[in-house]
């Protein structure tokens, strides 16, 4: 510690291990806590379709670890081949300081819902329900449901493709 | 140019070595501490990153110059001996010569 480098070199290290504790500290404090919400979703129009969603509760998943939301929207049902097939309709990413009250009519979904197999045509239940990523400033990525969905049964013909 | 850096003197004694070990050790824990909780509370991390880089910067300042307080106790030199046989290198010994016979 006799010249500047050596103890520039000494504060540097020591401040380095302080900031990589400090950042374990906010994983800790953050890494046990329930992010699921309730959520209400609503359908009116199922070839093509046509939702709504409303959430009021997402503040509250808002944390000094939480960077920014990743939301979807998911169709879920079952067919004779598999147990569970899941399909992604819509997504949001919500960033910190965003408005996070959901209250979202008629919203059209950004992928076409494509039937994979056959499965989809005349199946009686088909359920729609919203997850979301959180991602965090330091630790793991939890995926969370949302505890509240809506199932509705599926026509029996395919609609063609139209031009949007 | 970096002569003019070199010659700058920046050390410092032990004790004085010593003191500003415990006062940069100690700034930025409490720091690290003070921005932890405001973080916390106003539940943005960012805000303990800038504390603890008001508190690095801070012990930057009290610590790197060596300040007249970390000189205070100097080390206490032997004073400079005149005997001349241990001063001369081996090389410059030159075998004896009886010039006056």
């Amino acid at each position: 510690m006799n010249t500047v480098l050596s103890r520039a070199n000494s504060l540097f290290a020591f401040s380095l291990s302080v900031m990589a504790a400090l950042t374990f500290g906010c994983f800790i404090t953050t890494a046990f806590k329930e992010r699921s919400v309730p959520v209400s979703i609503a359908v009116s129009r199922v070839t093509l379709i046509t939702f709504s969603l409303m959430c009021i509760h997402l503040q509250s998943i808002f944390d000094w670890n939480v960077k920014q939301l990743f939301l979807y929207l998911s169709a879920e049902y079952s067919t004779k081949n598999n147990a569970l097939n899941q399909v992604v309709l819509w997504d949001k990413i919500i960033l910190r300081g965003d408005n996070p009250r959901l209250f979202l009519k008629d919203m059209k979904s950004k992928y076409f819902f494509f039937d994979d197999g056959n499965g989809l045509k005349g199946n009686r239940n088909v359920t729609l329900t919203l997850s979301w990523n959180v991602v965090p400033n330091a630790g793991l990525l939890p995926l969370v449901t949302g505890s509240g969905h809506m199932s509705v049964p599926f026509p029996d013909t395919y609609e063609t493709t139209k031009s949007y | 140019m970096l002569d003019v850096f070199r010659s700058i003197p920046t050390q410092m004694d032990y004790k004085g070595q010593k003191l500003a070990e415990q006062i940069f050790q100690g700034i930025i824990l409490v720091s690290a501490v003070i921005g932890f909780i405001y973080g916390y509370v106003t539940e943005q991390f960012g805000w303990t990153v800038y504390i603890v880089m008001a508190g690095f910067a801070l012990s930057c300042l009290l610590t790197l110059p060596p300040w007249p307080m970390y000189r205070r106790n100097p080390l206490k030199w032997l004073p400079v001996q005149e005997s001349g046989t241990e001063d001369k290198k081996p090389a410059d010994r030159k075998p004896k010569r009886h010039s006056k016979s």
